[in-house]
């Protein structure tokens, strides 16, 4: 059952990957890419990791997908007509078709047939005392980067208006 | 000639529809058997005792199948929509001095949503030619199913529930976060002027208030210690958390109008400038989805949000059942959702846009720091 979710989640998430960038109408792409975000919320869903899911679809789906759309909405249609791909597509195909026969030969080469935990679920309380306690600096650290990044955007527009 | 062709084809038709039914009954009726018959004490002698029909019934309202079909799921909620969809129209009628639904069913109108449904269900199923099929058509049944989505984790008792999750409010708010892609789907699928205004504008609307609306549920959040509804209800066994979090309520009541779309924050489907915003194009069932049915299960979901955040859920005085409490209370919270559209104009979009990011965000802020600082100094106000 569990492998048949993985699956079916897996396939999923890759076609809506490939059909994100390969999508001819780029409203179709982002919602394919929306999708694709969907799949990995399931992921970590099937991991146990229920918090964990339902923050990918609140930031991935909820944000990220809809500002990918409005970008998609606000920018002139002509700026999205494809360029022409060359060399970099084959390239780019071979080496992730590398990548993947290397990883699946080397999962099924080794002895791993299936993995067991006993390690309880943590509570994701957890989580926000680990952050707040022992990663403060990094914290503090990515908020003032997420400030000065709005900052810099207010700055942008103003220049723009003036 | 003509006559009886015709009169062939209707007989081949009904004789075609009449072998459907007769296989797929069966196969039906013998799906429901195999998932329900083993865990139920379901026999053919039932049908003539009432004793064991009885207790079929109420071994059958203990599964889960009756709570996501009926109760805490679809059935209760779509007679809710439909009951608070007569309702506002009575409601806005007599405010505004006029009589509204009067025919159907002789009294009040009362038959009025399933008058509408008909009429939807008859009418023809209109996709213009210039539309994207496939998004045209999926974009109203995505609605339907994200908006029932939410209310898989919303509790109407303790026991009355569907899904117990531990991040219960986050699901609702990640499930909420899918509603800009579909009205952009449909909008964009359209492919006419006014639906893609419309849409913009919902898309606009919906991501600038939904972090207010975000914001205002973590004061609640903050003084249960929990994201579980049933953990947050319980914890206002004392004291309802609108008193200790009065600014968070008026905001989360602010910002689940704008997320309904509602007047005064209806610029979506602003009718004298957009005739009907990002429905334009939508007509028939395609419409009923989303406008009849979408949009009030998304008005069920606010309410119960409300009810069980700040109303104390079905928190009440023992004589009456709490399932009573927390429909009395969702249902007031409805009303109250629906009265400004009989009352007030709509706001221009700068306006709006600027509510949510320079007062709203603001005082959603304030309340959240105050109640940090309340949990943290240890007041004991919720009478742990």
């Amino acid at each position: 059952m569990v492998d048949a979710v993985f699956a079916l989640l897996a396939v999923v998430t890759v076609v809506s990957a490939i059909l994100a960038l390969e999508a001819k109408e780029v409203v179709y792409g982002a919602v394919a890419l929306a999708l694709s975000f969907v799949g990995v919320a399931g992921f970590f869903a099937l991991l146990d990791a229920v918090f964990l899911a339902m923050f990918q679809l609140t930031v991935y789906v909820g944000a990220i997908a809809v500002l990918i759309l409005f970008t998609v909405m606000l920018v002139r249609r002509e700026r999205w007509l494809k360029t022409k791909e060359g060399v970099y597509k084959s390239v780019g195909i071979v080496a992730s078709l590398a990548v993947a026969v290397g990883l699946g030969y080397l999962v099924y080469s080794s002895s791993i047939t299936h993995v067991t935990t006993t390690v309880e679920q943590a509570p994701f309380t957890l989580i926000g005392a680990l952050i707040l306690s022992e990663y403060w600096a990094a914290l503090v650290a990515l908020s003032l980067v997420l400030a000065s990044a709005v900052v810099g955007a207010v700055v942008l527009a103003k220049l723009e208006r003036d | 000639m003509a006559l009886i062709r015709n009169l062939l084809e209707f007989l081949i038709r009904i004789v075609v529809l009449v072998v459907i039914i007769l296989i797929l009954v069966p196969i039906l009726l013998f799906v429901a058997y195999q998932l329900l018959g083993s865990k139920l004490p379901l026999t053919p002698s039932m049908l003539f005792n009432p004793s064991e029909a009885l207790a079929f019934t109420l071994a059958f309202m203990d599964t889960d199948f009756f709570r996501i079909t009926v109760f805490p799921g679809f059935t209760f909620v779509a007679l809710y929509a439909a009951i608070a969809g007569l309702w506002e129209r009575k409601l806005l009628a007599k405010i505004q001095l006029r009589v509204g639904p009067l025919y159907a069913g002789r009294f009040e109108g009362i038959l009025q949503p399933v008058a509408d449904v008909l009429k939807l269900l008859s009418k023809e199923l209109v996709i213009p030619k210039v539309a994207d099929k496939l998004f045209f058509i999926l974009a109203p049944l995505l609605t339907v199913v994200i908006a029932t989505a939410a209310v898989a984790v919303i509790p109407v008792t303790e026991n009355w529930v569907i899904a117990r999750s531990d991040v219960g409010v986050l699901v609702i708010f990640a499930v909420l976060g899918f509603f800009p892609i579909t009205a952009l789907m449909a909008a964009w699928s359209s492919n006419s002027r006014y639906p893609m205004l419309g849409g913009l504008r919902a898309l606009h609307q919906m991501v600038s208030y939904e972090i207010p609306l975000i914001l205002s549920v973590l004061a609640p959040v903050i003084y249960a210690g929990s994201l579980n509804p049933i953990e947050i209800v319980k914890a206002q066994s004392n004291i309802w958390f609108i008193l200790l979090a009065p600014i968070s309520a008026i905001v989360f009541y602010i910002c689940a109008l704008a997320e309904l779309e509602r007047i005064p924050f209806d610029l979506p489907e602003a009718e004298p400038e957009l005739v009907s915003g990002w429905l334009t194009e939508y007509g028939g069932m395609n419409f009923g989805l989303i406008l009849g049915i979408a949009v009030y299960i998304k008005l069920y979901v606010l309410s119960a949000l409300f009810t069980l955040l700040f109303l104390g859920g079905w928190l009440g005085p023992a004589p009456l059942p709490a399932e009573f409490w927390f429909i009395l209370k969702s249902f007031i919270v409805t009303t109250l959702l629906l009265i400004p559209r009989g009352v007030f104009p709509r706001l221009r979009i700068d306006l709006l846009l600027k509510q949510s990011w320079a007062y709203y965000l603001i005082l959603a802020l304030l309340n959240l720091v105050v109640a940090a600082a309340v949990v943290l100094t240890g007041s004991n106000l919720i009478g742990w």
